[in-house]
């Protein structure tokens, strides 16, 4: 970015090559060996005692995780040539990019707590650059502003976590923590409450990251940056860095039962909370917003049950098909210059740009979790490894999930005369910088990284056992023909609501929510929560916030003014005192020596003569 | 003529001297008063000499230097006042203000 902000071409090519170079050496690392490489370490700094050092952590997790990094990012990073290809500020967007995978790769990396929570926070910094990209326009920069503060409350609770354990164990070494806390029960060293809160507030930091609730609210506000951003940050890689974290400490949460708890019933709401605000969402990023929150929802929902395996066989899945889904709907977004489902159906998206529509379709219906796609793979899983009571939450969610994936499917592929729905934003061929868009609707460097990534959402599904047996576990539970058949029926009865809603040849396309006008506002509205926020927290904050400005300018700066008006003051009153009168010098000459010369004479005469 | 007049006689001539120096605006005039200055003072000096001091020769000598050292000083003066003359086309001491402020 330093050198090339103006020459997009090599800036964007600098970029595809370290991407490239990401790929192959996580690729070779994860198929190379069989095991994990472990860690190697520099000694950084000293606390008292204690050594924190600066390295790399290679085990069956990193690795794969860091090869979907690479993978997913270096599909955007093409994507984004064409994508882009209009954008006066394209050189700076594949800076951030490059910047976003340097901070993503190296957090999943890091062998010490305290490192991953540096590139932590840089991968945060990179999502408010992107969100902000536009920075002219306010309602991105806003959007930007809520992302990074809102996850920043999270990053409190997880410094906070951070201190509790390195005063309770003595180490942030990676690898030392999980050894400490492997073995079955908890380490005796420490009390169970203390195990228990650490836990809780490292999962605040994952709240704010991973987009739960409460602090969901800035994922759908994300969707203001262009479409490549929001499918790499915010549906398959930054959030999913939250998900990570718990995967990385999954033995600590396991001693947490308490605190799990705690996790699986936040993931479940969230799940369906998010799924509620889906299923009447217009425009097509914020569906696909919603819908990766709901998905993180189901990360956490497993991982809180105790299964490491479904949590982070469901992160790689989703990175795929959502990826795929936000690429697809870029891709819409960039040849009809609308985010609205609606309209792009009705300019004939579906027939138009036929191969992107097979991706979007193939995307929609892993999400939704239709056999034999990667989706349903992971999402069996999940609800194999819930207790019952979450099961039920889960499976209904599950059915939303369903239903908005369909929705949006049949809005695209199958708008007709009699459909009731409105638009919110046409669809025209004209951008907003006035550019009318030639070229074809399909530009190659889409759509290969759209091609690359339905045959992961394809093919992931099957990558299942291999993918337990580089995490290290042996032995795996397969879900029973019984165990699936819940999931199933309830994808296959929301899609066949959609179908009722949208696709049949006749329908209204308005959604059954509609029939109940309360709900499908209070749906629509996000159930009221961004005005809650803004009534309480954000008041208060403002309030604070004039405040503090107000003790500042009335204050602080009266004081310092006055400090310096009375320096220039006192020093023009001295100066008076400089008349230019020569007779008045010498007069005061004259004065002051008489008097001089009169106590001498006086002192020594009287002292001579006494 | 007894000690007292002589001193008394050189402390007017010094009050003179004083006063065209502090209180009169031509230059001249203000440079006149130093002279008057310096002699009453070498008067003054004469005097003691004369009634107390054991040898007279010491303190005439020092009287000469005093007149000799006021006529170089007068010549300088003099010039000084030339100088300024030139420049400004004025010899009254209120126009000299540039060390005002």
């Amino acid at each position: 970015m330093v050198f090339f902000r103006r020459s997009h071409a090599i800036a964007s090519g600098v970029v595809i090559a370290s991407g490239l170079v990401s790929l192959f050496t996580s690729a070779a690392l994860l198929l190379g060996d069989g095991h994990a490489i472990g860690a190697i370490n520099a000694r950084w700094f000293w606390i008292g005692d204690t050594p924190i050092e600066f390295g790399v952590l290679l085990d069956g997790r990193t690795m794969m995780m860091g090869a979907v990094v690479a993978l997913i990012t270096l599909c955007i990073e093409v994507y984004s040539l064409s994508y882009m290809k209009h954008d006066p500020g394209r050189g700076r967007f594949f800076a951030f990019l490059a910047f976003f995978e340097m901070s993503m790769l190296a957090f999943v990396f890091s062998s010490n707590l305290l490192q991953s929570f540096i590139f932590w926070e840089l991968v945060g910094l990179a999502s408010f650059l992107l969100i902000g990209f536009w920075y002219e326009k306010p309602s991105a920069v806003a959007a930007a502003k809520k992302a990074f503060i809102m996850t920043r409350i999270g990053d409190v609770g997880l410094f906070i976590g951070l201190i509790l354990l390195f005063t309770a164990t003595g180490t942030l070494d990676i690898p030392s923590i999980n050894a400490l806390f492997a073995p079955d029960g908890a380490p005796g060293s420490i009390a169970t409450g203390r195990i228990e809160l650490i836990a809780a507030l490292l999962f605040i930091g994952v709240i704010g990251k991973s987009a739960q609730f409460p602090l969901h609210t800035w994922l759908p506000d994300a969707m203001e940056g262009p479409t490549p951003v929001s499918a790499l940050l915010h549906s398959a890689t930054m959030v999913a860095a939250g998900v990570f974290l718990v995967t990385r400490f999954h033995d600590l949460f396991m001693d947490a039962p308490q605190t799990m708890q705690w996790m699986l019933w936040i993931a479940v709401g969230t799940a369906i909370l998010a799924s509620t605000m889906a299923i009447v969402a217009k425009d097509m990023k914020r569906v696909l917003a919603f819908s990766s929150i709901s998905q993180l929802g189901y990360m956490l929902m497993a991982l809180a049950a105790g299964s490491l395996f479904a949590g982070y066989f469901h992160l790689v899945t989703h990175a795929f098909f959502k990826a795929l889904l936000f690429l697809c709907a870029g891709a819409y977004i960039h040849h009809f210059g609308t985010n609205d489902m609606v309209a792009m159906g009705r300019a004939g998206a579906g027939r138009r740009m036929k191969l992107v529509t097979v991706g979007m379709i193939v995307g929609g219906s892993a999400l939704a979790g239709i056999p034999p796609l990667s989706g349903f793979v992971s999402k069996e899983h999940i609800i194999g490894s819930l207790p019952a009571g979450a099961r039920v939450g889960a499976l209904l969610a599950a059915f939303m999930t369903a239903y908005y994936a369909f929705r949006m499917i049949f809005l695209i592929t199958r708008p007709n005369p009699d459909s009731q729905a409105v638009e919110e934003e046409a669809a025209h061929a004209q951008h907003e910088d006035g550019h009318v868009h030639h070229g074809p609707a399909e530009p190659w460097s889409m759509l290969a990284p759209i091609a690359v990534l339905t045959v992961g959402a394809i093919g992931a599904g099957l990558l299942g056992d291999w993918m337990g047996h580089k995490l290290g576990m042996e032995h795996i539970h397969h879900p029973t023909v019984a165990d699936m058949a819940p999931a199933v029926v309830v994808a296959l009865l929301g899609g066949a609501l959609a179908w009722f809603d949208f696709g049949r040849r006749r329908s209204a396309q308005v959604g059954s929510v509609a029939h109940l006008p309360a709900v499908q506002r209070l749906f629509v509205r996000r159930w009221y929560i961004d005005e809650i926020y803004d009534a309480t927290i954000v008041r208060f904050s403002l309030w604070i916030a004039r405040l503090c400005f107000g003790a500042e300018t009335r204050g602080l700066d009266v004081g310092a003014d006055a400090v310096a008006r009375g320096t220039r003051e006192s020093g023009e009153m001295v100066a008076q005192s400089h008349t230019g009168r020569l007779q008045l010098y010498i007069g005061s000459a004259i004065v002051v020596v008489a008097a001089l010369a009169l106590t001498l004479g006086l002192r020594s005469g009287g002292g001579g003569g006494g | 003529m007894t000690l007292e007049t002589w001193l008394l006689f050189a402390l007017a001539v010094f009050c003179l001297g004083v006063y065209c120096v502090l209180g009169r605006r031509n230059l001249i005039v203000i440079l006149i008063g130093i002279e008057l200055m310096l002699n009453a003072a070498s008067v003054n000096f004469m005097a003691v000499n004369h009634f107390l001091s054991p040898h007279p020769e010491v303190g005439q000598i020092i009287v000469l230097f005093v007149i000799g050292l006021a006529a170089a000083e007068a010549a300088i003066a003099l010039s000084i006042i030339l100088a300024v003359y030139r420049q400004r086309k004025s010899i009254d001491v209120a126009d000299l203000h540039e060390l005002k402020g």
